[in-house]
């Protein structure tokens, strides 16, 4: 009899040698030999158990977007560029002093702060702060102050781990602040259909972030030394709009990072996905930053409602007026879908010089439609240039 | 009781896990036979083998010569085991239709066994196995009467009265008595001296 | 009182090594050093407490180098001494043998050597008796007890009448076996010490203690070995048995002529094979051979590991055609024997066997193959670190901060109990792939820290005992500091040279002769060394583990983890449990847990064991050792910890 592969060395064979690892925590938490250290997914010992959900929560291995959409949304609210969409706001915070501390318009910790004191969600799961130490992921009960941790980071977080480590039961209904790719290993473990396993059912709440890349922490902190900065110090970043740098805000002042130089630090596993908005919350938050001018946005969010929870609790924020809504400029979702869209090609056209073949797209299934749609474009693209070659001639 | 003896080498083979007490049983075993008057051989491992490996002495019990202090392969006369792993393990090298066995059924795991790569024979194949390797075997847990005296490596000792008990080798109770004050305090002879008069009515 | 001392004429169950000691007494020793090393240990070990009553100085040295020299200065001084030492010790101890062989000794020396065919408790196979030869000195190899006792007296006679210093070789099967042995008298009078040197420069017995002038000296060298030999002709050590006119000729020496007699007996060869036991196996006494040799045509000569007694026998066979016409000779260049491993009568037997083209009688086919049945499903018992060793928790950590630094980072490994670490699948949990001789672990690790302009990015961890720091280790050490080489040294601290029996050694406060000494601070001498030095109970794994991380980040810079934790088996441990361990059954989960039974498959504890009808972990208590470390291993806790009431009654 063959043996089944265990599911640690295929995770290990699939995502961690094909530099596909974002880091997210969704393997890490559940069992002694998978854990996080200093960004990196390690595996201490080996473990020879199939069917681990290690692999099943990974965001990177291989899975069905169809099915998980048709568990979690309507079918009527599907766009192939940025998923599920409800409805699209721009929002900020009313409390003026929690936008002061949020990066841009405070909506993620208003809307956190109101499902914590509404009763929809009893603890909150959000990325900590570098203080120093490791990023974590950091478990938040009622009382506590969502506001400290907010503010925009530019590295992963194994936030999906500390929902694992939380107990089985007893610990009531979770919400979780999560990026794309957290957003989908979370997906994964709310549709899971694993013996015993109910842990999925808790998570009443994903709020996802808009997220271009993350930074792999380790080239991240090369490049602080190299601008003398210690870690510690740093109180802030963000990318202003339009400038092209990378600003990292510390109590002295500011220093501008060129982003050429931001580039070469961004974690590999970030240039494979195809996802910029977090398509499988029950929304997602991002800076305004299209369809108006910069100053008439700073300070503004942008929001896609997908699930109906997500909306409930935009409507409940609105009427409570906790959030001022704004209507979006129809521009503004254009131009988002097509940047989400040009983030999809350049995703796939790197897949495919990786994978090496059109039909093998590593944790993407080329039959989703959502897939198939951009891989098309891919090839097309692909082809043009050798067409115009020839017309030269 | 009444000894006889020996007229020709004996070979007994004593076996353990390290850790288990069986040098001293060997060499206590070996003091009373050499008091008695016999060219007494033993041959031993210690050392790394100790490290919860198999432990093994080879006594040649003799009424003339310096034995070899390895036994040949079939050529045991009598087996004590101090665990009935290590029993077969010696049976199968050195047994012959004619040997006695004696062996505590206390097991302990190997390795292999902890982490569920082999599988420990179950008791009734260990019976199974004793009974068509061996002429005659007792199979009795001494760890356990050790356990109740303060301390499971008295189990050695068990396993001496138990062996004295067989008559099979001209040892007994004074012998060890005075075996026994060679070396230990007064408390810890009392404590041998239970250990063996238990071990001795187990196989008597 | 203690054995060793017991009265002439009584009649002692000895082991080979208290023997060998009991014939130094006799002999009237007055200094005996070693190193503990398997299977030597004994022979100290079972001097020390006699020393008080028979004016002996005794000393566990630091290494088998300083041994002998520390055994020599007696020597010049007209003091009869021995040095012991395993086999490879001798190496460790060649660069002075080779240099006092040139200058001569005075009082008695004699060498103990005590080796380990089969490499039972060694990571070697290794002979010193091509050192005999090589240095040329005089070599003995007692064959049962009274013969290791009656020797060793003899070797310190032999020593002062030719003024050199005499090996005595040992191996396992007679260091570590018993036989009974009649004791001889012990003398009365102690020696005194003096050293006179203003002779002239070629006598020994008067003039200075040199080696030089090297090529006269050496001259005067072999002159005494025609002075050896002349002795070795008529020595009672060297025995034939066995018909007039033998078919065959067996030559054989030390615990091999025990194998060879019986192998004879079981085949009932004893009117066709004639047994030459010799006991000066270097030189060979010319005649004497000569003359069994010419008894008959075919000659078996059996000894183990190499062909040392073949090669000599043959060389001297081919000094003369009377000798080797029509001879065939058996042994290990025709095959007939193995060049490694140790023999026993079966191996001989078999040997005999084929010899003569006979059959052996044995048992029944049927009852052979239940045997070989039962033996097939037998699980092996692998070696593995004890229950409560410090050496698990150790490595352990030193994995798991391996496998987090994510670099690929390897340990050189070196001699103690965690040796076994480089043994599969013992416990080392696969980071050790090194492992030679003393101190070499050191060496290499800062041998490969240099690798860095040649590609190599890996970083380098080393691990020694602390006996193993003072034996060899500090030399490398500096070299490392010297060199820059980036490495993690860590020294796994169990309090005492706990492989061969908690010898005390230089880290100790108290010597052979349980006298108070100073102790050598191992953290001392590192942070002279200017190494970063931190210290850690292995026993608590975060501690551990985030020093490990740490100095495995840090660049540039020689670091030394002390991990202290006294062994499970030290006097003051054994038997005495600080932890009470059970597994809580409720909390324990068994295959049903997501750890896939990291406690029993991983971690490897023997007293950690499987409940095979429960399926969930279980703590044997006969077994367990109370340390509590698979308390924290545990990732739902079911592993309980209590602190134990009392230490286990003593006994066995």
């Amino acid at each position: 009899m063959k043996r089944k592969k265990s599911s640690q060395s295929r995770l290990k064979k699939e995502v961690l040698e094909q530099s596909l690892c974002t880091g997210c925590g969704a393997c890490v938490g559940l069992c002694p030999y998978q854990v996080v250290y200093r960004d990196r997914t390690v595996q201490l010992f080996d473990c020879d158990l199939s069917d681990g959900k290690c692999r099943a929560f990974c965001p990177r291995t291989p899975a069905d977007g169809r099915l998980l959409r048709d568990g979690l949304f309507d079918a009527a609210d599907a766009t192939d560029e940025i998923g599920p969409v409800k409805e699209f706001w721009f929002t900020r915070a009313k409390d003026a002093g929690l936008r002061a501390r949020a990066q841009h318009g405070g909506t993620v910790t208003a809307l956190l702060r109101l499902a914590m004191s509404e009763g929809w969600i009893d603890a909150a799961i959000v990325s900590g702060r570098l203080d120093g130490r490791e990023p974590e992921g950091r478990l938040i009960d009622r009382g506590e102050e969502p506001a400290d941790y907010a503010g925009s980071r530019f590295w992963a977080a194994p936030t999906v781990a500390a929902f694992h480590r939380m107990p089985e039961n007893g610990a009531g209904r979770v919400g979780v602040v999560a990026t794309p790719c957290q957003a989908l290993a979370l997906a994964k473990i709310r549709t899971a259909k694993i013996d015993g396993y109910q842990k999925g059912g808790t998570l009443s709440l994903v709020i996802g972030l808009f997220c271009g890349w993350t930074l792999a922490l380790d080239r991240f902190q090369n490049l602080l030394n190299q601008y003398h900065l210690p870690a510690q110090n740093l109180t802030g970043m963000d990318i202003p709009a339009g400038k092209n740098i990378l600003e990292l805000r510390t109590a002295g002042g500011a220093v501008n990072v060129p982003m050429d130089e931001v580039d070469e630090c961004v974690r590999e596993a970030c240039r494979y996905c195809i996802d910029s908005t977090a398509e499988f919350a029950d929304l997602s938050v991002g800076a305004a930053r299209f369809g108006g001018n910069p100053v008439e946005m700073s300070g503004w969010n942008q929001v896609i409602v997908r699930s109906e929870k997500g909306k409930n609790l935009v409507s409940l924020a609105r009427d409570q007026g906790i959030l001022e809504c704004r209507e979006a400029p129809r521009r503004a979702l254009a131009e988002l879908m097509s940047a989400a869209a040009e983030k999809k090609k350049k995703a796939l056209a790197r897949i495919i010089e990786k994978s090496r073949s059109p039909e093998k797209l590593l944790y993407l299934n080329p039959d989703d439609p959502a897939v198939r749609k951009y891989l098309n474009e891919v090839l097309q693209d692909k082809a043009k240039p050798l067409l115009k070659k020839k017309g030269d001639r | 009781m009444k000894t006889k003896r020996l007229s020709v080498t004996k070979n007994l083979v004593l076996t353990g896990v390290g850790g288990q007490g069986n040098v001293m049983a060997s060499r206590a075993l070996a003091g009373m036979l050499v008091d008695a008057g016999y060219v007494v051989t033993i041959g031993e491992t210690f050392g790394m083998s100790q490290r919860g490996g198999s432990v093994m002495s080879h006594l040649r019990i003799s009424p003339d010569a310096v034995r070899s202090p390895q036994i040949p392969r079939g050529g045991a006369d009598v087996i004590v085991a101090l665990e009935p792993l290590e029993a077969l393990r010696v049976l199968t090298v050195y047994g012959n239709p004619e040997v006695s066995l004696l062996s505590n059924s206390r097991s302990i795991d190997p390795i292999g066994v902890i982490t569920g790569e082999r599988d420990y024979p179950s008791e009734e194949t260990i019976r199974i196995a004793f009974a068509r390797l061996t002429a005659r075997y007792w199979l009795f847990d001494a760890t356990a009467v050790g356990l109740d005296l303060g301390n499971p490596v008295l189990s050695n000792v068990v396993m001496l009265g138990a062996l004295a008990g067989t008559g099979l080798l001209p040892i007994d109770r004074r012998m060890f008595a005075k075996e026994i004050r060679k070396t230990g305090s007064p408390e810890k002879c009392a404590i041998n001296l239970k250990a063996f008069d238990a071990g001795f009515s187990m196989s008597k | 009182m203690t054995r060793l001392l017991a009265p002439a004429g009584s009649k002692v169950l000895f082991l080979g090594n208290e023997a060998i000691a009991r014939g130094a007494l006799e002999a009237g020793v007055s200094v005996a050093t070693a190193y503990p090393g398997t299977p030597s240990s004994e022979v100290i070990e079972s001097l020390a407490p006699a020393a008080s009553k028979r004016s002996l100085y005794v000393e566990w040295s630091v290494n088998e180098k300083v041994a002998l020299e520390v055994a020599a200065a007696a020597s010049f001084a007209g003091l009869r001494s021995m040095a012991v030492m395993k086999q490879n010790g001798v190496n460790v101890a060649s660069d002075f043998l080779l240099h006092l062989t040139a200058s001569g000794t005075r009082g008695g020396l004699v060498l103990v050597s005590c080796e380990d065919p089969g490499a039972l408790s060694s990571v070697n196979e290794g002979e010193s008796r091509y050192f005999a030869g090589m240095l040329e000195m005089p070599l003995l190899e007692p064959a049962d007890f009274q013969e290791a006792k009656d020797m060793t007296k003899w070797a310190f006679e032999l020593s002062e009448a030719i003024g050199n210093v005499v090996m005595l070789r040992s191996v396992t099967r007679m260091s570590h076996a018993s036989g009974n042995v009649v004791c001889g008298t012990l003398p009365a009078k102690a020696r005194k010490a003096a050293f006179e040197y203003g002779g002239p420069i070629m006598d020994s017995q008067t003039g200075p203690m040199i080696s030089t002038p090297v090529v006269a000296k050496h001259l005067l060298r072999r002159q005494k070995l025609k002075a050896v030999c002349a002795l070795f002709e008529k020595s009672p050590f060297n025995r034939y048995t066995g018909p007039a006119r033998p078919d065959l000729l067996l030559i054989t020496a030390s615990a091999c002529w025990l194998y060879a007699a019986e192998a004879v007996h079981m085949l009932g060869l004893q009117k066709k094979v004639g047994i030459l036991k010799l006991g000066t196996t270097w030189p060979l006494p010319p005649r004497l051979v000569s003359q069994y040799l010419r008894k008959a045509r075919r000659i078996l000569i059996v000894e183990e590991v190499m062909a040392f007694l073949e090669e000599n026998v043959k060389v001297l066979a081919a000094g003369n055609p009377k000798l080797s016409e029509d001879k065939t000779f058996f042994g290990k260049y025709d095959g007939t024997l193995p060049f490694a491993g140790e023999l026993n009568p079966d191996i001989v037997a078999d040997a005999l066997v084929k010899i003569f083209n006979i059959r052996r009688c044995g048992l029944s086919s049927s009852y052979q193959e239940e045997a070989r049945k039962t033996a097939a499903m037998l699980p092996p018992r692998e070696q593995t670190f004890c229950a409560g060793c410090p050496h698990r928790a150790s490595f352990w950590s030193i994995h798991n901060a391996i496998a987090l630094d994510g670099r690929g980072g390897f340990v050189c490994g070196d001699i103690g109990c965690y040796s076994m670490a480089a043994l599969t699948p013992a416990n080392g949990f696969g980071t050790m792939p090194t492992l030679h001789s003393m101190g070499s672990g050191t060496g290499l690790a800062s041998g490969f820290a240099r690798l860095a302009p040649f590609g190599f990015k890996k970083p380098v961890l080393t691990v020694c005992g602390d006996s193993t720091f003072y034996h060899a280790v500090i030399p490398a050490l500096i070299n490392a500091r010297h060199n820059r080489a980036d490495i993690t040294f860590i020294v796994l601290d169990n309090q005492g040279t706990a492989m061969t029996g908690f010898q005390p050694h230089p880290g100790n406060e108290v010597n052979a002769l349980r006298e108070s000494v100073p102790a050598v601070d191992i953290a001392a001498v590192c942070r002279a060394i200017g190494a970063k030095v931190a210290v850690c109970d292995p026993f608590d794994l975060s501690a551990t583990g985030s020093v490990l991380t740490d100095f495995l980040a840090e660049k540039d810079s020689l670091k030394v983890l002390i991990l202290r934790q006294a062994c499970a088996l030290s006097p003051e441990k054994k038997g005495k449990k600080t932890f009470e361990m059970k597994v809580d059954e409720s909390l324990c989960l068994g295959d049903a847990c997501g750890c896939n039974r990291l406690c029993t498959r991983i971690f490897r504890c023997p007293a950690l064991v499987w409940d095979r009808k429960k399926k969930k972990a279980a703590v044997d208590e006969v077994v367990c050792a109370g340390c509590g470390v698979c308390a924290s291993i545990c990732p739902r806790k079911a592993i309980l910890k209590s602190q134990a009431a009392s230490a286990a009654a003593s006994g066995g």
